[in-house]
């Protein structure tokens, strides 16, 4: 029998698979993320965690369709992707940006000959109030200092830790209501990875739901409350931060933890 | 608004730097050259060069600004050019209705070859819209007792009843369209245009309808290049197969690449100067092309930018603290006041004034 998506949840996705010609990225994997919660996704390179991210976003269908006829183009994907209570797995990813489900994406692309102002606007595409856009940009600024410091500088000049914000910053200019971070922490220093952690809390905690989906076990457990770990493209645990790290078997073969 | 303010906000925005100081004064001569100098052969060569500062200008908004290379842009000239000479000797119209007709009829084109177009990236589609104006050159020999065939529609209407008033339409033209190009990119469709070229996903990733953008930039750019095609053989007097050759589609390449590319500035730059040049080397007919092909080679082995970023380079500096652009003469930035200058050589540390850094004036 299937069970009705749950209200409460903003994200569900159910029985997601995805395979690439013969290999299979993702297999069967279903996970949640409730309104205003912050959860982690967290697995090994090669996991599929990046898949999972631009399956729900709707690039890997845009991937399908434009390399169609191509044996790259040989994409399936199976399974359901709800949110708000409505499925979004058929739409192009302009249209679900639009509904909300924004992503920050992977090694932080940012538009390396634009300015961070213009990077930023670019991101503000959406926004047609001019009002609400100018409180957008406050926010953050405001979170961000470093992006109105640096307003005018050639987004491609600057380091990988500024890089990151401008991305983070971007997407927030959409307003989103779900955040889907991409591994923000890669190349960082250890400063840096815990500043910008720190800042995602407080995304969070400004009310924006977050999905976080990082190699950086032990930081993203100290941030979400929950979280998942995905595997071998196969969800393999969940649960509250204590459960997962009392958990041996996790603890030892995925999360590459010290035993508490 | 009043006289004096008006004013002064010209000067602080053209006159302050010297690249848009340049500009104006090119523009100025251009108008005032007829007072001095009303020789045909010079008037004809800077007229057709305006026209084609607008067909190369149409190349850059769509190839240079949204990274759609198209190396088959003759598709947009020629078929306005056809479509003008057409509307013109069957239906009596006269240049001021078949031009801009031409030019919608370039835009229906750009939907024509920018809908197959919209999956192909890079050299795939390059080739793909390079095959365009083929097939219509095919069908222009196909009919040829409506094209003409070979000998192309001639016997059109003049763009002007005088060399002079065309020469002026066309300068008004390629200034005022130059400078719609120009809001256009300064814009925020302009800004999209520039995610879009620089990364796609990401793009469509913030709720942007790449697609969508990525055929208004062939619609629009159909549209100018139309109008440079139907300019072209108004001025001409005839619309052949030449109109839709390989070569007319590699011009706006050649002559944007050699002026600066994503700028509109550097399009019509470079047919400024790569055009009249051309003409003008007809002296030595049999080392024309040579000379020519050698003289581009040199000049982007030394500018590999172009020409208007090197030249921009040369009488501009950018301040360190704000970014804002200043003449390389000034000490100071004109908007914060923070010190300019640039270090002697690389590695040589802050600049210090007065010791060895390269400050002019």
């Amino acid at each position: 029998m299937v069970t009705p998506p749950e209200a409460s949840n903003l994200l569900e996705v159910r029985g997601l698979t995805v395979c690439y010609d013969t290999a299979m990225l993702l297999n069967n994997v279903s996970l949640s993320v409730g309104r205003g919660e912050l959860v982690g996704l967290v697995g090994p390179n090669g996991a599929g965690k990046t898949t999972l991210l631009r399956t729900v976003a709707g690039l890997v269908r845009w991937e399908k369709q434009s390399k169609q006829g191509t044996r790259a183009g040989n994409i399936t994907i199976a399974g359901e992707v709800r949110f708000d209570g409505e499925r979004i797995d058929s739409l192009p990813p302009h249209v679900i940006a639009r509904r909300g489900l924004v992503l920050c994406p992977e090694r932080r692309r940012p538009f390396t000959e634009l300015t961070v102002a213009d990077n930023l606007m670019a991101g503000a595409y959406l926004q047609k109030d001019r009002r609400a856009l100018r409180e957008t940009l406050d926010m953050v600024h405001q979170m961000f200092p470093v992006l109105k410091q640096r307003a005018r500088q050639i987004s491609g000049t600057l380091s990988g830790g500024e890089q990151q914000m401008l991305a983070i910053g971007r997407a927030l200019m959409t307003r989103p209501r779900l955040l889907c971070v991409d591994e923000p922490s890669t190349g960082l220093s250890p400063l840096v990875k815990k500043e910008l952690f720190a800042k995602i809390s407080e995304i969070n905690r400004r009310g924006i739901t977050v999905l976080l989906v990082e190699q950086d076990t032990a930081l993203t457990l100290s941030v979400c409350a929950r979280s998942y770990v995905l595997s071998h493209s196969r969800i393999v645990a969940s649960g509250a931060r204590q459960d997962l790290l009392a958990d041996q078997t996790v603890h030892r073969s995925y999360l590459g933890l010290q035993s508490p | 608004m009043n006289p004096r303010r008006l004013y002064r906000r010209f000067a602080s925005e053209v006159l302050v730097l010297p690249g848009r100081t340049t500009v104006l004064a090119v523009c100025l001569v251009l108008l005032i050259l007829p007072l001095f100098h009303r020789h045909p052969y010079t008037l004809r060569v800077l007229s057709l060069t305006f026209i084609f500062a607008i067909f190369a200008a149409s190349w850059d908004l769509l190839s240079g600004f949204v990274g759609q290379l198209s190396l088959g842009h003759a598709i947009f000239f020629g078929v306005a050019a056809y479509t003008s000479a057409l509307l013109n000797l069957q239906a009596g119209l006269p240049p001021l209705v078949t031009i801009p007709a031409g030019a919608l009829v370039a835009v229906l084109m750009g939907l024509v070859v920018g809908i197959p177009c919209l999956r192909l990236k890079g050299q795939y589609l390059s080739l793909a819209t390079m095959g365009f104006p083929i097939i219509l050159t095919g069908l222009v020999y196909l009919f040829s007792d409506l094209t003409g065939g070979e000998l192309g529609v001639s016997g059109l209407a003049r763009l002007g009843p005088t060399r002079l008033s065309e020469y002026y339409i066309a300068l008004v033209l390629v200034l005022g369209l130059g400078l719609i190009m120009w809001k256009i990119t300064d814009s925020k469709v302009g800004l999209v245009f520039h995610a879009i070229r620089e990364d796609e996903i990401t793009a469509r990733a913030s709720g942007i309808n790449t697609p969508l953008y990525k055929l208004l930039a062939f619609c629009l750019s159909g549209f100018f290049a139309g109008i440079s095609g139907g300019l072209y053989s108004h001025f001409m007097r005839v619309a052949g197969p030449s109109t839709l050759s390989v070569l007319t589609s590699f011009q706006p390449v050649i002559w944007t690449i050699f002026g600066g590319v994503a700028s509109i500035y550097g399009a019509i730059a470079g047919t400024f100067v790569l055009y009249p040049l051309m003409e003008f080397l007809r002296v030595a007919p049999e080392l024309r092309t040579l000379i020519f092909a050698a003289l581009v080679v040199l000049v982007l082995r030394f500018m590999p930018e172009g020409l208007t970023p090197w030249f921009i380079d040369r009488v501009e500096s950018e301040c360190p603290r704000c970014k804002e652009h200043n003449a390389v003469t000034r000490r100071t930035c004109r908007v914060c006041g923070a010190p300019l200058g640039r270090p002697s050589a690389p590695g040589a540390g802050p600049f210090q004034p007065g010791k060895g850094g390269r400050v002019a004036g």
